[in-house]
């Protein structure tokens, strides 16, 4: 199984080389994200794993079409097969695809929900503006059933956001996202800030949302979460991706090719709990070579002086090849 | 989103608006800073031969009742009016700060007392309880300059103690607790520098309020004494003409107190939207 | 080091979020209190930080009873006691380059002279390079002003540091390396720790022993 293998099944989203500069004042120029290039299938869930900063929210922000007017967007990003999110026009995407072709689950789902506003009114709004139910009655019982998909409880729906708990909220907000039946669901950090049984259930409820045929795209730094969730996991580094795995050979054998995303996982409190030295560069000032070099063990001259090209689903000169990689893969699971 | 999509087309508007009040405060300053001591000209100067008399090349605003020359009057009651105005503002600023920031950081039972005597005071109309002061004292500059600092705190009180309140519960002043700051620490290191832009703003836009209310009570009769030029000064000696059908006399002291409260608004308008925090959100990372 | 005793906390009288709570830290140990978010634990370590006054219970720091809060509490016992919150960007004043921020403890203790032997100190410990210092709080990431906030809290050298949710925005290995520099500290210092948070795995494997909250009020649990 090599990760990134096209799946016959046309991707819900198909990422080709998106890259995002910020022009800042003074004429200086931030490659927030650099040559992205993933895909996401339906009934498949991708983790975009990365610590805060690496470009992750920006990429999902431009997926969305919410990019600041400071920002310019290269590459493709097509959606369903016909739709490409970064050339759409803001009226495309406000009136087709926010909502009705992409969910969004957000990062704090309180802020996310109208605060003056029970939770039954905002999913009657937000029904009647996406679907074609009509007439009161019809509404207030598709409120109801769209609440129950997000496993929201019925006697709650007459609540205000701030009588919630964050876990309702946050089923609340997943109710709001589903209500479009969109094929793609976009989760930005949406286990921010939850215990650990929240998030456990927050994201098993985003799995079975992708198990019934929805594609899941999910950005997190909570690797704990991308492990319960995800098929496959996309690493984020200084705004490129620099390694597609599949899941359970990246946490579990032969492990994670790419010395940064394994540094990643060596330092989980359950691992090594050792960080991997320094920091990351600047978005602003990028070495020639690799991001990482100045951090990695294994770095040699060819590391600073040439950028690694992302082939066979890695941007690493040093990392375990592909092929072997696979092999390894093969036998452990033989 | 929105926001963005508009800034475009407004950025030109903007800048338009911002250089034109610029170039009158500027104006204004040197009006006033420069053609007093420079010209040497009598404002005083009576020439009863030329009384009344309609724009003309020699009196480019004509010239009033008792024939002097109402552009040189203009100018000279600009800078009272501009002082009244400026003294006025920054003690109102001042003493206005002072209390928002000490009531917003103690709390309790000093804030409610405070509060109250700011909900009191405010609902007595300013030019009522600016009278009642004036009345207190002989006129003259500083009884009208004390009469607005005392009505015009209130606001900036209010407005100071609400942003004081906001980043109090903000734990970076906690941190600076933590690391022993004291309370005179908190408020002078931490939370003025905080509040000072919107005071800041504040107090422009008091300017043209207090150059407004200093004429109102000059116009009543109880501001600057009528030898005295000042723009409130001058629109009330001039109501007689007015109803003799001379336009002149009220016409220019008017426009002078109209055109600098306008260009003073437009500067605190950018200043505004400089503080605006959305503008930081330009890089999302 | 830290005992208290029957606290009870809240921001209204009526409704406290934290009721008759026992918990204590010894001398030089590690304390992990977990629980779930929005439990009150962050109300109770305002309490130990001496932060927020509770409404009744008792409070002991370094064998003196604490009988005032934030000012009301001498600025010797305040300063005893650092402080790390979750969220770097609302516990960082935004006006002020990160070495000031590191140095601001100094400063409001009259030890304005110890600030450049000090930070000089700190910075490479937590990772912050010379340029870093310079900037402001908007031009870093959240883990690089996390390890400012962290600094700040050790520059007084306390007794006791209580990191509310420290990690919690941050990746694993800034986790890690912050989790790392409060240990060097201990080990130097023989400081006393209480982490609070939500991550059982990160507090298992970071504290001496951790206490959990219960349903509506923390009971005492046994060492272990």
């Amino acid at each position: 199984m090599t990760a990134d293998r096209e799946t016959p099944v046309t991707p819900v989203l198909d990422v080709r080389d998106l890259s995002v500069r910020f022009r800042m004042r003074g004429g200086r120029d931030i490659a927030a994200v650099t040559d992205a290039r993933f895909s996401v299938a339906p009934g498949e869930c991708l983790a975009l794993v990365g610590e805060s900063g690496c470009g992750k929210s920006v990429l999902a922000s431009a997926l969305l079409g919410l990019l600041p007017a400071n920002a310019e967007t290269t590459g493709s990003a097509v959606l369903g097969g016909d739709t490409d999110l970064l050339t759409a026009g803001e009226r495309t995407l406000a009136r087709t695809v926010r909502g009705r072709r992409i969910g969004l689950v957000p990062q704090s789902p309180a802020a996310h929900l109208t605060p003056v506003r029970t939770v039954r009114a905002q999913l009657e709004e937000t029904l009647r503006e996406l679907t074609g139910v009509r007439g009161a009655a019809a509404v207030r019982d598709a409120a109801g059933e769209a609440a129950a998909r997000a496993s929201f409880p019925a006697d709650h729906l007459d609540r205000y956001p701030h009588e919630l708990s964050g876990g309702l909220a946050q089923r609340a907000a997943t109710a709001l996202a589903l209500i479009g039946d969109a094929p793609l669901l976009l989760a930005d950090e949406p286990t921010t800030g939850l215990d650990r049984d929240l998030v456990e259930r927050t994201v098993d409820e985003l799995r079975r949302h992708t198990d019934e045929g929805r594609a899941l795209l999910i950005i997190t730094h909570d690797l704990a979460a991308a492990e319960r969730i995800a098929d496959r996991v996309a690493v984020m580094y200084a705004g490129r991706i620099v390694e597609i795995a599949g899941s359970r050979p990246f946490f579990g054998a032969p492990g994670p090719r790419h010395p940064y995303a394994k540094g990643l996982l060596d330092a989980l409190p359950e691992r090594d709990f050792a960080p991997i030295p320094g920091m990351p560069p600047e978005l602003g000032a990028l070495p020639d070579g690799c991001a990482f070099a100045a951090r990695c063990t294994r770095a040699d001259a060819r590391c600073t002086d040439e950028r690694p090209a992302f082939e066979d689903a890695l941007a690493c000169h040093h990392g375990l090849t592909g092929r072997a990689h696979s092999l390894t893969k093969a036998a452990a699971d033989a | 989103m929105a926001d963005t999509a508009l800034a475009h087309p407004g950025r030109t508007t903007r800048r338009v608006r911002v250089a034109t009040s610029v170039t009158v405060v500027v104006a204004v300053a040197l009006a006033v800073l420069i053609v007093p001591p420079l010209a040497q000209l009598d404002q005083q100067a009576v020439d009863l031969s030329n009384k009344l008399h309609p724009p003309s090349w020699a009196h480019p605003f004509g010239t009033d009742d008792v024939g002097r020359d109402l552009l040189l009057r203009c100018v000279y009651g600009l800078r009272v009016s501009l002082l009244v105005g400026l003294v006025a503002a920054l003690t109102a600023t001042v003493i206005g700060t002072a209390i928002g920031a000490l009531a917003g950081s103690f709390g309790g039972w000093p804030d409610r007392v405070v509060m109250r005597i700011v909900d009191t005071l405010s609902s007595i109309p300013h030019l009522l309880l600016g009278i009642f002061i004036v009345a207190m004292f002989r006129p003259g500059v500083w009884p009208v300059i004390i009469s607005v600092a005392l009505t015009h705190w209130i606001s900036t009180a209010r407005i100071v103690r609400s942003e004081v309140l906001s980043l109090r519960s903000r734990p970076f002043i906690d941190a600076a607790v933590s690391g022993g700051a004291s309370r005179v620490r908190v408020i002078v290191r931490h939370l003025l520098p905080g509040v000072l832009p919107q005071a800041g703003l504040a107090a422009v836009l008091m300017v043209p309020h207090a150059m407004w209310h200093e004429s109102a009570l000059s116009f009543l009769g109880l501001g600057l004494p009528a030898h005295q030029a000042s723009l409130g000064n001058l629109v009330q000696s001039a109501r007689g003409s007015l109803l003799a059908g001379d336009w002149w006399p009220t016409l220019f002291p008017g426009l002078f107190l109209i055109i600098p409260t306008l260009a003073l608004a437009g500067l605190a308008g950018a200043w505004r939207d400089r503080i605006n925090p959305r503008r930081k959100s330009e890089l999302m990372l | 080091m830290l005992e208290l005793t029957r606290i009870t906390a809240g921001y209204d009288r009526r409704a406290p979020v934290v009721r008759d709570v026992f918990l204590s830290v010894g001398y030089g140990e590690a304390v992990g209190l977990l629980g779930p978010s929005g439990c009150g634990k962050s109300t109770l370590a305002k309490v130990a930080a001496l932060l927020h006054r509770p409404d009744a219970g008792t409070m002991t720091l370094d064998g003196t009873v604490v009988r005032g809060w934030r000012h009301r509490a001498p600025q010797e016992q305040r300063t005893a006691v650092g402080v790390v919150f979750q969220q770097p960007r609302l516990s960082a004043d935004p006006r002020l380059s990160l070495r000031e921020l590191i140095a601001q403890p100094l400063r409001s203790t009259g030890r304005r002279r110890e600030v450049p032997a000090r930070v000089a100190e700190l910075a490479p410990l937590v990772g912050l390079s010379e340029e870093l210092l310079e900037r402001r709080p908007h031009a870093v990431s959240d883990g690089q002003l996390q390890r400012a906030c962290l600094a700040r809290a050790l520059v007084l050298r306390p007794g006791l540091l209580i990191c509310d949710e420290m990690t919690a925005m941050l990746d694993a290995s800034t986790t890690a390396a912050l989790v790392a520099v409060v240990e060097t500290y201990r080990a130097e210092s023989g400081a006393a720790l209480l982490a609070v948070g939500h991550d059982r795995v990160l507090l298992e494997r970071w504290c001496d022993r951790t206490v959990r909250w219960g349903e509506r009020s923390v009971e005492r649990v046994p060492v272990g």
